[in-house]
């Protein structure tokens, strides 16, 4: 009997391996642990993020060919049933609710109003069903729904912040998101506590998926390619380190301008600009190589707008690993 | 043994018993939300007690359900087997009540220590009920000790036994709905003042809330499965270390037996679980959405895994069982065929919603999402194929039954009730069918937001409805003269011909012109699939009325693959229990009480796959490890239980 029990332990913990196992994989081709964060700020690439992400818009429309969910309208080119992306179709739609209601309504009102009140126009032969994402239970900040509308605008329209933000419809959403609050915006948090041992331990080591001190001095230890960050939570707060990691090129530290020198031998060298003389301009790389390039030889020197800092953390790190950088980063005051 | 495992249960009942009065102690610190658990995360602490405490709860309805349906098939057949069966799993339920006490008395304390103020927010509403959840656990304990101790002593009056058996269900049934309308409020809140928050409404609506009912159907036949999974997981077990052919057949008989039970809860179980997804979605578009098509999307494949491996599973187990069978070899030929075509559906049922592919891989395939493969990851599809699988374990199970027996009596010669039995059945099928036909028919658009002219979509459903009332009527005919099987397999064709194909096809069509007309498609397939069950079933026990067996029945002779296949089908249902409960409370998200009351915590954030799939393999382990120990401390299947021989010729697959 004991022999019996004994392999249907083994049996047992057998099958739970697998399901581990299934759990692993399904996490991993689904991309489950990598999604570190949104972008930030208001920008089509911001509301991109949160269009197939935090904003659920995905699960109930497609764009075009990509995305699969049917239950409410596709908002790219999908046929004859809708042969304009949403950017142009926004457009139609204005003049129709225009002529109905006789008020002037813009693509911009209209696009806003799909989120602020997503009852006043329903498509023909779809449910009135849409929540309004400003609200529970999805509840976006304000700034977060612009970046979606301008996303949406984006699809084959231009993308216009000013013409959004001045909607009487984003006032009505945002007055009505903060009297909802009572109380000023929450500090904001990160949504796990990291472990900052784990951190530096990332940081420090050259052979890990994020390894800062390449480019990053803390301290006397590390490069001097990237600004220093000995005392980086000291000095700035902490949605802008996550930016800084996450989108690198949204904001580029003073003095650390990325330049593209393009020389008469037809070779491209990239990275930021360490010392330049009558003679000579050196760059370092984004693996702390510095490489001097004589003035001579050089046809063309241009500042880049994108960092040479790696710019793809969201899928290198875990949800895991990228707080405990993160709570590393909070140390250093 | 009795006197410690009175108490126990005396300890277990005081921490019920107090738990509303410590829990009034422990009222928060103004100021302080979230607090850890002796300094490890509280999430996944509470995780994991909230969950062995379910899966405790779940075992203790589900185990009682199936000793008294074991009784009472031994009072009805007069085979003492099943009474002893019976009182085997009767035995496990003292410990069991007492650990499922004492964890839910933990994971009082832990919820209110962890989670003051959410707690506050529950208790403000439901406190009144708590008190009653207490009391009905004291009802069910004291039913508990009279059913279990007066055992013997009431062998002469069974028929009151059983009634004490079916209280005991009954007190159980109704602890496991109170507690499912906490769970199901949070889910679906009602009653409550969107301005302030406060709540406004009468404990009555709260309890009544939109996901209580689907709530308790899902898990009262997800408990049904349960019992009688775990009855076979723990015969499989028996089997293997057995000494003798005596024993041997013993739990063979056992293993076969909780497996029949169970497939009677897992047949209808899918159906269950279409309608808890189809009020998610009512009481939440958002939620609705996230479960099928966003973040729970994979999750749900790995539950089709486990679905699949269960009706495999069971299936398996049922072809391998029918070599003991003497007659069986006029149907195994038959089973390759099943086996393939539940193969295929399983592979579309797994077909995930989204696929994320890289662009190199998205070249090869010619877009985001393959031409073809794409619309079988939608709803459309897996009905069609899960309405299939349900039909073939069903026809499964119909040669199962069939195998020993050879021809039954005529029905021409049967006594005139038959045929009254017989046309009531299909009067009742037609009626229903007939009554939803009429619906869909009268069914207006506006009410489901569409436009006047998508009615014309609303005719196929109802005239395919109106086909399967002429097939019960042509069947009854063919029944009645003589040719059942025929009428059988017409009715059977019928059903996977509409339900499945037609059906499932133009499910995809509703989707693009009519989608939530949808749910009404779904809602069809279901009755047609239903009337299936009823109607086939009916002409079969009149198929096979009287009917002789071909041989002995070989039990104790199964090969030990069947038995790990039952001890696999047991790991499957505790692992989808798991499942289940992290989809059901994963969908709140970062709400404690979705909309209403957001939680602000560290762990706030949706659990991935990965790490949902080692919590939950924790929880099995700890609960089967638990429920060992119970078997080992209570002595199932001890001295005290053995029985005769149980290959009496006079027994029969055929539950009589």
């Amino acid at each position: 009997m004991q022999s019996a029990f004994l392999k249907a332990t083994v049996f047992t913990v057998g099958l739970c391996a697998i399901y581990i196992y299934i759990g692993e994989v399904i996490t991993e081709i689904s991309g489950g642990a990598k999604t570190a964060a949104t972008a930030a700020g208001v920008s089509p690439e911001a509301g991109e993020a949160i269009f197939w992400g935090k904003g659920k818009c995905h699960t109930c429309h497609s764009l075009g060919s990509r995305g699969s969910a049917i239950r409410g309208p596709n908002l790219g080119v999908d046929g004859a049933r809708f042969p304009l992306p949403i950017g142009l179709r926004a457009e139609e739609r204005a003049k129709e609710m225009s002529q109905k209601s006789g008020k002037p309504i813009t693509a911009a009102d209209y696009l806003v109003q799909t989120h602020h009140d997503p009852g006043a126009y329903v498509v023909e032969g779809y449910k009135n069903e849409m929540p309004a994402a400003w609200k529970a239970p999805i509840k976006l900040k304000p700034e977060e729904v612009l970046a979606v509308d301008l996303y949406l605008q984006s699809q084959g329209g231009e993308p216009k912040v000013e013409a959004l933000a001045s909607s009487q419809y984003y006032i009505q959403m945002k007055k009505a998101a903060e009297s909802q609050k009572g109380a000023p915006a929450e500090t904001f948090r990160p949504y796990l506590k990291g472990d900052p041992e784990k951190g530096k331990a990332l940081f420090f080591d050259p052979e890990s998926k994020a390894p800062c001190a390449k480019c990053h001095m803390v301290g006397d230890q590390g490069g001097k390619v990237g600004p220093e960050l000995t005392n980086v939570s000291g000095t700035r707060d902490l949605p802008y380190v996550i930016e800084s990691i996450l989108e690198p090129s949204a904001q580029i530290a003073s003095g650390f301008e990325p330049f593209l020198i393009v020389t008469k031998d037809g070779e491209f060298v990239n990275g930021v600009k360490k010392a330049e003389d009558d003679q000579s301009v050196t760059l370092a790389d984004n693996e702390g190589q510095q490489r001097k390039v004589p003035k001579a030889k050089i046809e063309k020197m241009v500042q880049q707008k994108k960092s040479i800092m790696p710019d793809n953390f969201r899928e290198l790190l875990t949800m895991e690993e990228f707080h405990d950088l993160l709570a590393y980063l909070e140390t250093l005051k | 043994m009795k006197k410690r495992m009175i108490r126990v249960l005396l300890v277990a009942l005081v921490v019920v018993l107090a738990a509303p009065l410590l829990v009034a102690a422990a009222a928060p610190t103004v100021g302080e939300t979230y607090r850890t658990f002796l300094g490890f995360d509280s999430r996944i602490s509470i995780w994991l007690i909230a969950e062995i405490h379910l899966m405790f709860g779940a075992f203790v309805l589900g185990v009682p359900i199936f000793a008294v349906t074991i009784e009472i098939i031994g009072w009805k057949t007069k085979d003492p087997r099943y009474d002893r069966l019976a009182y085997e799993f009767t035995q496990l339920l003292g410990g069991a009540f007492s650990f499922t006490a004492l964890l839910g008395g933990l994971l009082t304390f832990a919820l209110f220590g962890l989670f003051p103020k959410f707690m506050e927010f529950l208790s403000g509403i439901f406190h009144d009920v708590m008190y009653l959840y207490a009391g009905l656990f004291f009802l069910e304990s004291t039913t508990f000790y009279i059913y279990y101790y007066f055992w013997d002593s009431m062998a002469n009056r069974k028929g009151l036994h059983i009634v004490l058996g079916i209280l005991l269900n009954v007190w159980g049934t109704v602890i496991m709905m109170v507690a499912n309308s906490w769970a199901a409020y949070m889910m679906s809140p009602v009653g409550l003042d969107k301005e302030t928050g406060q709540f406004v409404g009468t404990v009555w609506q709260a309890v009544n809330n939109p996901l209580w009912t689907p709530l308790n159907i899902h898990r009262f036949l997800g408990n049904v499965a349960f019992g009688g999974l775990i009855c076979g997981g723990y015969a499989a077990i028996r089997y293997l270390g057995a000494k003798t052919q005596e024993e041997r057949a013993h739990y063979d008989w056992m293993g076969y037996v909780g497996n029949f039970s169970a497939m009677c809860g897992l047949i209808p179980l899918p159906f269950a679980g279409y309608y808890l997804g189809r009020e998610v979605y009512s009481a939440s578009a958002v939620m609705g959405n996230n479960m099928m098509g966003g973040a729970f999307s994979w999750t749900f494949i790995i539950q089709a895994i486990l679905i699949g491996g269960l009706f495999i599973g069971s299936n398996y187990y049922l072809w391998i069982g029918m070599h003991r069978i003497p007659g069986a070899e006029r149907y195994t030929r038959y089973i390759k065929f099943i086996e393939v075509v539940l193969l295929l559906c399983f592979a579309i049922w797994l077909t995930p919603h989204n696929l994320p592919l890289s662009a190199e891989e998205q070249i090869a395939v010619g877009g985001q999402y393959h031409p073809t493969l794409k619309y079988l990851g939608l709803m459309s599809g897996k009905n069609a194929v899960v309405n299939l699988i349900i039909l073939l374990t069903f026809a499964s199970f119909l040669l199962y039954r069939r195998a020993n027996l050879g021809d039954g009596v005529a029905f021409s010669q049967q006594p005139a009730k038959s045929r009254v039995v017989l046309f009531g059945v299909a009067g009742l099928v037609i009626l229903i069918m007939a009554w939803y036909a009429k619906s869909l028919l009268s069914l207006d658009p506006a009410s489901l937001d569409l436009s006047g002219e998508t009615a014309k979509y609303f005719v196929l459903p109802a005239a395919l409805l109106i086909i399967q009332i002429a097939a019960v009527l042509v069947t009854a005919i063919l029944t009645l003269w003589n040719r059942g099987k025929l009428a059988q397999l017409v009715y059977v064709g019928v059903t996977a011909v509409d339900a499945t194909f037609i059906l499932g096809v133009y499910g995809y069509v509703i989707m693009a012109v009519a989608n939530p007309f949808l749910r009404n498609v779904a809602v069809t397939q279901w009755l047609i699939l239903m009337s299936a069950i009823i109607w086939v079933t009916t002409i079969d026990v009149f198929l096979f009325k009287g009917a002789p067996q071909l041989g002995e029945m070989s039990w104790g002779k199964m090969p030990v693959r069947s038995q790990y296949t039952l001890i696999a089908v047991c790991v499957f249902i505790v692992m989808l229990i798991g499942l289940m409960g992290f989809i059901r409370s994963g969908l709140r998200e970062d709400w404690h009480i979705y909309a209403i009351l957001q939680d602000s915590s560290e762990g706030s954030w949706t659990p991935d796959n990965a790490l949902m799939a080692k919590v939950v393999s924790a929880c099995v382990l700890i609960f089967l490890g638990a429920i060992s120990f119970l078997f080992w401390l209570t002595g199932a299947g001890g001295k005290k239980t053995e029985t005769a021989a149980p290959s009496s010729p006079e027994f029969s697959v055929t539950p009589k």
